[in-house]
């Protein structure tokens, strides 16, 4: 009997045994399969790629980061990208010493420097987000989900969004780094290292994409898709590509920008907002000029970079938190003396663009560090512009303009000026003086047809579009980046000095020539 | 005593006393009736009673280790025997996997360390037991907090990423040993702490793969086993207790108030109204002089067929950072019992443990940074608690003594390992048994935080914040295997054959919450029905491993001894393809000192043997789920607006989907010899470790994957290495002994390939994540080189002063100051960029050594171990993150104090990547050292007192606080590398006083 018991168990313990079952699938994460089975979930993975330019990660403000090994609040997309358009320049310089930031203060930068390769892997970031998007959604992939038509057609227009990200994002790409790896849904994920394509290659591929993708997305200013990218973007996309061909290419292509801006114009969706510091401020997603914008809210869209960094850094010294609907200043962002001197006033009383904080704050930067070094900056704040605070103190809820209507009449007067057609001088005319009039809130800033060379439009951009990440762009094109011009810190010296032309781009980091051997460095670094 | 005997008719008693070599009472002797299972075992005393019938006249007295004695009594009544060693097989019984080994067969590398020559002082996890003890096992503790976190290397990591932790097994259970680190808190504690050391009876190390590939998927870092300790039937109780008092052992090299005023004066003169009145060292004011205290109790018994232990043990140990602590409350039973004429035997044991764990705030680099001249308190900041802060307008760091004052943190776990073992021996054919293990590993845990408003960091943001993880984890284990043990003396061979089957399971939740927001603060942890906002979370993990396994050990008259393990593991981590793996090991030993042509050595020799083994063995450490293409769903938070509503997003995750095992191929020629009868033993290793198919997080190509960073299988690496380990009787006398052992071991690793060497301008991959900038890395993957060697400028050396170039000097006279004027330009282009760092030095060791020695002079003993770390490099990242004038004036509104090695570098920006901060950080430590005293006076009572001093000292060259520093970085989650010195809880200088008692 007792034996019996003893077989009878051990036959039971070896049963226990057959068990090799090792599909262990994950509970709070979930397969592409499983997930991707509706037009919304097609939605939520787009929405990701425009949330790509705004947090930094699936937790808000931080804690679940999209790239890693960085500090995840320093190293959003917005916050890098304005950091290196802006603090290279002579509209905005930061105190802080964090690693080797201070280094893009100066142009001193390496091809070690972190911010430079923070950009470069947040670019990346989200051209392979969108070439997933784009592989997880061929319509031959949506049907053998069962996808009906009317589902398909959704998500070919969600296609067609993405594109248009990826084209901005390797506009940014090609425009600060220059000769960038390429790849696109045609590769396999995880398979080789990207091989590293030319400006002009990456230049062609953005241009016929954007002409392939035109007629499929919204039109302008369409009712719910605030935020979203529509014609307008696209068009605007067009004129920020042809603008800069001749830097990109060695081919100028100042007829295609004007056939752009005009699309823009011409559909009559965007008109200047009257006030123009409602661009910059809490509510300004109403803004009737706002033609693409990284979206920001203070409840929904959380993070440390965005217009959150750019309000709190630019707090300091004797201003008040609360004047600009904000808690604290991070005591950061001035603007340098070059920037001021290009108006007539800095008060903003002749021109209502002059928005500096001069009290307690000199003009002139004899320390980088010290905040009080340098006029500060009240261009963007977290107030309405009926006055109220934002939803939140410490996160912002205003957008960040990518693009509006006032840089549009810019690039048609300045494709005018440099031979573009399609255009006329008095049209570029009348569009500057719009802008001139709402800044000096009477017609005493307009300005003649002889006056309207194009250093004014270099000037003018700077006055209309300060801090609003185009400077660096701007002064390539006009060659006063590097070696054209000086302005105080520039090269490293309280005085200013030019800098080598090689700094035109930034370098590739070293951490990609490592990961990448396909990559070459750019000239000089 | 407790075994006890029924009466029959015509039975008479037996009893007598066992003594052994010296002529010692023996307790726990087992003392059988010839022919029978009946029997007892001895007890405190060494003494037995026994009940023989009339036709018993034959006893069997044996002891683990000694010559088991045969004696006729006859009819006599009262008897006493004296035991030897059993020279032969030098005492030992080896638990190896699934199974024990006599010592003399064994063919693998395996080291146990017993409880008499365990580290003495405030031990709160078994791992530090053993430090400086085994050969070729590195021992680094993470931080000197309580508790805190402990690094094993048996032999050099054999990985990059995954884990190289060695696979632990608890009296048969092999535990998951993965801390738990909730996100957004300091690191948690060692998962190893709820179990009590007083409770283990020996540690062994499986070091090479022929011990090891039993274990299989899990033994390429080897394999620890811990026994805790049995009952012995002796009826004894035991309590050991201490009291301990700790205090920092080395101080900060940060400035003082005064010199900190001289800097600010001659620096930054504009800051000078910055500055207050005080004298304050932030670092002192945040520590404590650490009070710990220990109570164990143990009561072992048992009767005629059965045994058990039962202990209770409390622990309690401040750290020297104020709020740091850890309580553990600990359990352990066992029972065994026999069953049916000894055929069956069941062993069960539960250990259970309850750990309070208190946080410091982690202030330690605020304490180190925080302007010295500045009051700790300010009475009149009531809406900070009281506390000197810097207006919360401006971006300033907080005070530290607020931030460890006010912010609550701790941590609540139990633990519960149980297992039964099941080993019935089957009828009809001898030898033969089957075994199974039915066990379980449990750990319910919380992590809580409470952060008042009244915290600076509160008031510019959350305005307050309770924050909770709870973890549950559950890990079934089920084994079952035969076992085939014959004699075969026809043709003059053993065999012992084992096969079976294993599952396990690990399974974990970590539900939590957070909530912000807080309308008050006096509920403390309670407080979250005031927030005004909350967010809740629950995550999951789970994998299994499945696997079957068999060994064959085969000797030849005693001679030639074989053993083949084969292990096939499958395990959920993996895809389809990659998912099944195959462990075999073989090995030989050859027994020198049996043969005749040897016997020359006789009488010096008393044992030598030569071993050989080849195996593999595979790591599985990593995440899970790697493989998947995952999407991870946004919080509302990081939500996006499109058009009129705001959408949750959905990311897909980085993933390799071909990700695969990391294997090691090993190789070990081993030597053991002992001679002058056994007063002077040892063995002679070398071995080489090939690790293929490397899993690293690495950073990959931009546009090839969905994260700039990705764990995947990236190349090669080797480790190769001698170790030697001596113990000596130096003296024994009666009243007199000294025992000696040293162990010495030299380990060289090597980064054999690397996915992307093909490349010609592959220069390898950058790790080692500092602290300083972000993103920075000091440390370089590449192929010819360590892991863990660091990539650096060679910083020029001003020959005038000695001291490298500083950053605004135009040394090379150029006529402009960069960094030609600094750095050597390495490559020879005419310029210095980072392609001018070069692989320099690495923060591995060439050679660990330790030293035990136990002394015994009457009733006196002196112990000690020493230990010792030779050609270790660290980077001083505490000098490198605070040595530059810069740093004074990083921000505005406050300003920050800076480490003194920037008076001798003169540095005015940073220099992360400079080999000045490159240090040797050899050392010898003093572990611990203890005097014991035995009080012999009182009797039937075992009474002996000590003192124990940690951490005595420590010799060493290194600049910064302690050379020893850890792999992990409690401050950041960069990746990071070991020899990265950033601001770590700091080591500590611990006396105890305790008294071991038995009765």
């Amino acid at each position: 009997m007792k034996t019996r018991i003893i077989y009878f168990s051990l036959i039971f313990l070896m049963s226990l045994g057959a068990c090799t079952d090792l599909d262990v699938e994950p509970n709070d994460l979930v397969t592409a399969d499983a997930v991707l089975t509706d037009v919304n979930a097609y939605q939520s993975f787009l929405a990701k790629l425009y949330a790509g330019f705004s947090v930094s990660g699936q937790q808000g403000p931080a804690g679940n980061a999209d790239i890693k090994g960085y500090d995840e609040g320093s190293y959003q997309y917005l916050r890098l990208y304005w950091k290196l358009q802006e603090l290279s320049t002579e509209e905005a310089i930061v105190a802080w010493a964090d690693g080797n930031l201070p280094k893009i203060n100066t142009q001193e930068w390496t091809d070690d420097n972190e911010f430079v390769a923070g950009l470069f892997d947040r670019l990346f970031y989200q051209i392979s987000l969108a070439n997933e998007f784009l592989r997880e959604s061929t319509s031959a992939k949506l049907s053998s989900k069962g996808f009906s038509e009317g589902e398909i057609s959704a998500v070919a227009q969600f296609r067609a969004e993405a594109r248009f990200i990826r084209a901005l994002v390797y506009w940014h790409a090609i425009d600060l780094y220059a000769n960038v790896p390429f790849a696109t849904e045609e590769d396999a994920l995880g398979a080789e290292a990207p091989s590293q394509a030319t400006r002009q290659e990456v230049f062609n591929y953005i241009d016929s994409e954007l002409q392939a993708i035109e007629s499929q997305l919204a039109e302008p200013k369409s009712v719910g898709y605030y935020g979203r990218a529509d014609k307008g973007a696209l068009w605007a996309l067009q004129a920020k590509l042809y603008l800069n061909s001749e830097v990109y290419t060695g081919v100028s292509r100042y007829t295609e920008c004007i056939t752009a801006c005009n699309k823009i114009i011409n559909s009559s969706a965007y008109q200047l907002t009257a006030n123009y510091q409602n661009n910059f401020q809490a509510d300004n997603h109403n803004s009737p000029e706002m033609i693409f914008a990284a979206t920001f809210d203070g409840q929904n869209t959380q993070t440390y970079g965005g217009t959150t960094f750019i309000i709190h850094a630019s707090v300091g010294g004797s201003m008040s938190p609360e004047n600009y609907g904000i808690n604290s200043g991070w005591g950061g962002l001035r603007v340098r003396r070059e920037l001021v001197n290009l108006f007539d006033d800095p008060s903003g009383l002749t021109d209502s663009r002059a928005l500096f904080f001069t009290e307690g704050q000199s003009l002139n930067i004899s320390d980088v560090s010290s905040f009080t070094d340098g006029y500060a900056c009240v261009k963007f704040t977290n107030i309405t512009s009926d006055g109220n605070p934002g939803s939140d103190a410490v996160f912002t809820d205003t957008d960040f303009p990518i693009f509006r209507l006032a840089d549009v009449y810019l690039m048609y007067a300045e494709a005018v000026l440099r031979g573009g057609a399609g255009g006329d001088q008095a049209t570029a005319l009348s569009y500057i003086n719009s802008l001139r009039q709402r800044a000096y809130g009477n017609n005493s800033g307009e300005i003649a047809l002889g006056d309207m060379s194009l250093d004014f439009i270099l000037d003018e951009r700077a006055r209309e579009l300060y801090w609003e990440g185009h400077r660096r762009t701007d002064l390539v094109r006009f060659e006063k980046f590097t070696t054209g011009a000086t302005w105080q810190w520039k090269g490293g010296v309280e005085g200013g000095m030019t800098t080598e032309s090689f700094r035109d781009v930034y370098p590739i980091p070293s951490g990609q020539l490592i990961a990448n051997p396909k990559l070459t460095q750019n000239t000089g670094y | 005593m407790l075994s006890f005997i029924h009466a029959f008719s015509q039975e008479r008693n037996l009893s007598g006393k066992v003594y052994d070599e010296n002529n010692e009472p023996m307790p726990g002797a087992s003392v059988i009736i010839k022919g029978t299972t009946q029997g007892t075992v001895t007890n405190i005393d060494g003494e037995f009673r026994i009940v023989l019938s009339s036709d018993q006249t034959t006893i069997v007295v044996s002891y683990i280790g000694y010559k088991s004695k045969e004696i006729e009594v006859g009819t006599q009544s009262q008897i006493d025997v004296r035991l030897e060693l059993d020279q032969e097989t030098l005492d030992e019984v080896i638990v190896v996997g699934y199974g024990t080994q006599e010592k003399s067969d064994l063919t693998g590398v395996v080291t146990s360390v017993d409880s008499k020559n365990f580290n003495a002082g405030a031990i709160t996890s078994p791992d530090n037991l053993i430090a400086g003890k085994v050969a070729g096992v590195q021992i680094t503790p993470s931080s000197g907090e309580p508790g805190g976190q402990v690094s094993v290397r048996i032999r050099g990591g054999t990985s990059i990423t995954a884990s190289n932790e060695p696979l632990f097994v608890i009296d048969g259970v092999p535990i998951d040993n993965s801390a738990h680190n909730p996100g957004g808190f300091s690191r948690g504690r060692n998962p190893l702490n709820f179990l009590n050391p007083d409770d283990i009876e020996n540690i062994t190390v499986l070091k090479d793969a022929s011990a090891a590939a039993i274990y299989g998927a899990r033994g390429a870092n080897g394999v620890i086993i811990i026994n805790t300790k049995k009952g012995d039937g002796s009826g004894k109780i035991t309590y050991n207790g201490y009291v301990s008092m700790a205090n920092l052992a080395t101080d900060h090299d940060m400035l003082s108030a005064d010199a900190f005023r001289n800097v600010v004066t001659a620096k930054q003169p504009n800051k000078l109204n910055l500055l207050g009145n005080n004298n304050t060292d932030w670092y002192d004011q945040i520590l404590q002089t650490g009070i710990g205290h220990n109570h164990y109790l143990s009561f072992s018994g048992g009767g005629k067929n059965s045994n058990f232990r039962f202990s209770l043990g409390h622990q309690d140990i401040e750290g020297i950072v104020q709020k740091s602590r850890t309580q553990r409350t600990s359990l352990s039973t066992n029972f065994s019992k026999s069953f049916f004429d000894d055929r069956l035997n069941i062993n069960a044991n539960i250990k259970a443990a309850y750990t309070k764990d208190k946080f410091d705030a982690n202030p330690i680099g605020a304490a180190l940074a925080f302007d010295p001249t500045q009051k700790i308190f300010d009475s009149e900041n009531n809406a900070l608690g009281g506390y000197f802060e810097y207006p919360i307008s401006i971006l300033a760091p907080d005070n530290p003594v607020s931030l460890n004052d006010q912010t609550q943190d701790v941590g609540d776990n139990i633990r519960n390992i149980g297992n039964i073992q099941l080993e019935y021996k089957l009828p009809y054919i001898e030898g033969l048994s089957a075994k199974a293990n039915l066990g379980y590993d449990m750990t319910f845990g919380e992590r809580k935080r409470f952060k008042p408003n009244t915290l600076r960091n509160q008031a510019t943001s959350d305005s307050g914040e309770v924050k909770i993880e709870n973890y549950k984890r559950i890990n079934p284990l089920f084994n079952f295997y035969f076992n085939y043990k014959r004699d075969l003396p026809s043709i003059n061979s053993n065999l012992d054959v084992t096969a079976g089957y294993e599952y396990q399971d690990f399974k974990s939740d970590y539900p939590s919450y957070r909530a912000y927001g807080l309308s008050t603060n006096a509920f403390g942890f309670y407080s979250a029905f005031s927030a005004r906002n909350s967010e809740a979370f629950n995550t999951n993990e789970e994998n299994r491993l499945i696997s079957f396994f068999g060994r064959v050990n085969y000797s030849l008259h005693d001679k030639y001894l074989l053993t083949f393990t084969l292990r096939r593991d499958g395990s959920s981590r993996f895809g389809e393809n990659n998912r099944w793996g195959l462990f075999p090991s073989v090995a030989i030993g050859w027994r020198l000192i049996e043969e005749d042509f040897m016997s020359f050595l006789q009488p010096t020799f008393s044992d030598l043997k030569l071993r050989f083994a080849y195996g593999v063995t595979g790591s599985q450490e990593i995440g899970n789920y790697l493989y998947l293409s995952t999407y991870e769903a946004g919080q509302s938070t990081a939500a996006i607006q499109q058009g009129n509503q705001f959408i949750n997003t959905l990311r897909p995750n980085g993933y390799d989907a071909n990700i695969k095992w990391e294997e090691t191929n090993s190789l070990n020629i081993g030597l053991d010899f002992a001679l002058l009868d056994g007063k002077l033993g040892g063995s002679l290793e070398y071995y080489q470790k090939n690790t293929k198919d490397l899993l690293f997080e690495v950073g990959v190509a931009s546009g090839s994957n969905l994260s700039n960073r990705v764990v995947t299988n990236i190349g090669e690496m080797q480790n190769s290495g001698v170790e030697l380990a001596l113990d000596a009787f130096v003296i024994d006398q009666k009243d007199l002994s000294w025992n000696l052992g040293f162990n010495a071991s030299y380990n060289k690793n090597e980064i054999k390939a690397l996915d992307q060497s093909n490349e010609p301008d592959f220069e390898g991959y950058l790790a080692g994540g500092i602290a300083g900038g972000t993103g920075n890395n000091v440390q370089i993957l590449r192929v010819g080189e360590s892991v863990n060697t660091f990539y650096v400028y060679e910083h020029i050396v001003d020959p005038a002063t000695g001291n490298p170039v500083s950053d605004n000097v135009d040394f090379n006279g150029d006529g402009i100051i960069d960094q030609a004027d600094m750095y050597r330009d390495t490559n020879g282009d005419g310029g210095v960029n980072s392609e001018d760092r070069r692989p320099y030095k690495n923060a591995n060791p060439d050679v660990i050594l330790g030293l035990t020695s136990s002394l015994t002079y009457k009733d006196f003993d002196l112990n000690l171990t020493l230990r010792s770390n030779i050609g270790n490099y660290v980077y001083n990242n505490i000098a490198s993150d605070n040595g530059y004038y810069n740093k004074l004036a990083n921000g505005e509104g406050y300003i920050n104090n800076i480490h003194e090695s920037v008076l001798e570098s003169g540095y005015q920006s940073a220099q992360f990547f400079s080999d000045y901060y490159v240090e040797n950080a050899s050392f010898l430590r003093m572990d611990n050292i203890t005097l014991g005293y035995r009080v012999r006076q009182l009797s039937n009572i075992d009474l002996r007192v000590y003192a124990t001093m940690q951490n005595l000292f420590v010799l060493t060259n290194y600049t910064g606080m302690d050379p020893e520093v850890g792999y992990t970085n409690r401050n950041s989650d960069a990746i990071g590398g070991l020899g990265i010195d950033d601001k770590p809880y700091p080591k500590a200088r611990t006396i105890l006083f305790g008294v071991n008692l038995s009765f």
